[in-house]
């Protein structure tokens, strides 16, 4: 129970941190929350965090964006879906060879949102959209030990 | 209970590497994943085709649009200590400026009534439909789409207040956007500088008519199709012409920044530099407008509504000799 409670509280707290203001030359670059805390959780806890959670998780972060339903949703599942692929392995690596791994799954993450956005009917003009891969990348060590270190004090399993 | 559930996982692993059991309980991962995939297309097309979600939706903003309060708290608790602590000279200053600037308006105001007033007996002497005013309803910002690649914000005002689909937005100083989103208690309001986003406008000096589009950038906006030899300048003034049947009209938009003619091109390219403060203003005024339609309930304003109901019953008088020369007006072409 509590610990489900934690993984909530986490989600809760990566999509406040994705509608956080940023100043303008920033913004471009705003680190892909949702998207780490769910692979976070998928890869620690592949049994209790799956593709349903990250679906749900995506919804909610569609209405905060006002975006039609299901896209978040839809590159959350992706997200998830890679995690659960590759959480075997990844789990061994150090810190900064998982972020290296991240950049991949997060770059497709961010290809399939940009799809979506396309068939939405509106396309950034430039490259720069990758820009959040790299940087929730860079992030990860940290994202990973915050959440890893509230995991074991709260004996999340 | 964790216990629990660690027990059941290490027998679920167990089962896992001991021996594959012959119905595996739930879906395997490929047809969930199938599954969900289906679900979220569906879903995006149902949202953008049909309004069925809308309510969901609803719903679900309900819970989630605080978060842009909550993630904007720190930044509002800082304005609020400055205030606090903003020196006695500062706010003395400040309060100067504002005298000023009040009476400032009140002489353009004087004018206006003057104007108005003319301008009201002109269209009776043309026999056309009279000046309605508008009514607004002022809103106040509360998030920044999180988006960089829109030009969209969210305001503190949605359905309860009676905001509804398409509304005008402005601010202080112009015309800011329209309404996309309505929510219970929020709104997101589209941005004229969206790339998505186009409204009708016209020249102040000359009446010449164009769109006016977005461009991506809150700095400024592009003019759409404008003929090379078409009269317009640079500090030209814009307004909304109120064509669109969205904006009401004569509404400043912008002002022209640079024309270029370059005559292997088919068009001129002209820029325009919204007057909207569009990424300072803290508070908007969501325009109730006979244009747009004003929704279809005004909780908030029907008292408004009532006392102006009554003007227009105290005004009957008015328009009465106004129907009574018309006629006279209509008869003296014929007498011509």
């Amino acid at each position: 129970m509590r610990g489900s409670l934690v993984i909530i509280l986490s989600f809760v707290v990566a999509l406040l941190l994705s509608v956080r203001p940023m100043p303008e030359p920033v913004g471009i670059g705003r680190p892909m929350w949702l998207a780490m805390v769910v692979a976070y959780w998928v890869m620690a806890l592949p049994h209790r965090v799956g593709l349903v959670a990250a679906w749900l998780a995506g919804l909610a972060s569609d209405v905060l964006y006002g975006q039609l339903f299901g896209q978040h949703a839809l590159v959350m599942v992706l997200v998830a879906w890679l995690m659960l692929m590759l959480y075997q392995r990844i789990r061994r690596f150090p810190l900064w060879q998982q972020s290296l791994v991240m950049i991949p799954v997060l770059g497709l993450a961010q290809l399939l949102l940009l799809w979506l956005n396309s068939l939405a009917g509106n396309r950034p003009p430039t490259l720069l959209f990758l820009l959040p891969a790299p940087v929730s990348a860079v992030l990860w060590p940290w994202v990973s030990s915050v959440l890893g270190a509230l995991r074991r004090h709260f004996h999340v399993v | 209970m964790t216990r629990r559930l660690l027990l059941a996982w290490q027998q679920r692993v167990c089962e896992e590497h001991v021996i594959k059991p012959l119905f595996i309980k739930g879906p395997s991962l490929g047809v969930r994943l199938l599954v969900l995939t289906v679900l979220s297309v569906a879903l995006m097309v149902v949202d953008a085709r049909l309004s069925v979600l809308q309510p969901l939706r609803s719903q679900m903003g309900l819970v989630l649009m605080p978060f842009y309060y909550v993630a904007e708290l720190p930044v509002r608790s800082w304005d609020a200590v400055e205030q606090q602590l903003s020196s006695r000279a500062n706010l003395i200053a400040e309060n100067e400026r504002l005298r000023a600037e009040a009476l400032l308006t009140q002489r353009k105001l004087q004018k206006l009534a003057a104007l108005t007033e003319q301008n009201v007996r002109l269209r009776e002497l043309l026999n056309s439909s009279s000046l309605v005013d508008e009514r607004v309803l002022v809103a106040e910002l509360i998030g920044v789409d999180p988006n960089p690649f829109t030009q969209r914000i969210i305001i503190n005002k949605g359905e309860q207040d009676g905001v509804f689909l398409g509304q005008p937005v402005l601010d202080a100083t112009g015309l800011m956007g329209q309404v996309v989103e309505v929510l219970p208690h929020t709104a997101r309001v589209l941005l004229i500088t969206d790339v998505a986003h186009s409204l009708p406008v016209q020249v102040n000096r000359n009446g010449l008519r164009a769109i006016a589009t977005g461009m991506g950038s809150n700095e400024w906006l592009e003019l759409r199709h404008v003929g090379d030899t078409a009269d317009i300048r640079v500090d030209d003034i814009l307004v909304s012409s109120g064509l669109g049947q969205r904006f009401p009209a004569g509404y400043p938009v912008g002002r022209v920044v640079s024309v270029e003619r370059d005559p292997s091109q088919p068009f001129a390219d002209v820029r325009v530099a919204p007057t909207a403060q569009l990424n300072r203003s803290r508070y908007l005024l969501l325009v109730f407008s006979p244009e747009s339609g004003y929704g279809n309930v005004l909780p908030a304003l029907s008292l408004e509504q009532e006392q102006d109901a009554n003007a227009v019953t105290g005004e009957g008088p008015t328009p009465a000799p106004a129907d009574a020369a018309a006629p006279v007006q209509g008869v003296q072409p014929d007498a011509r």
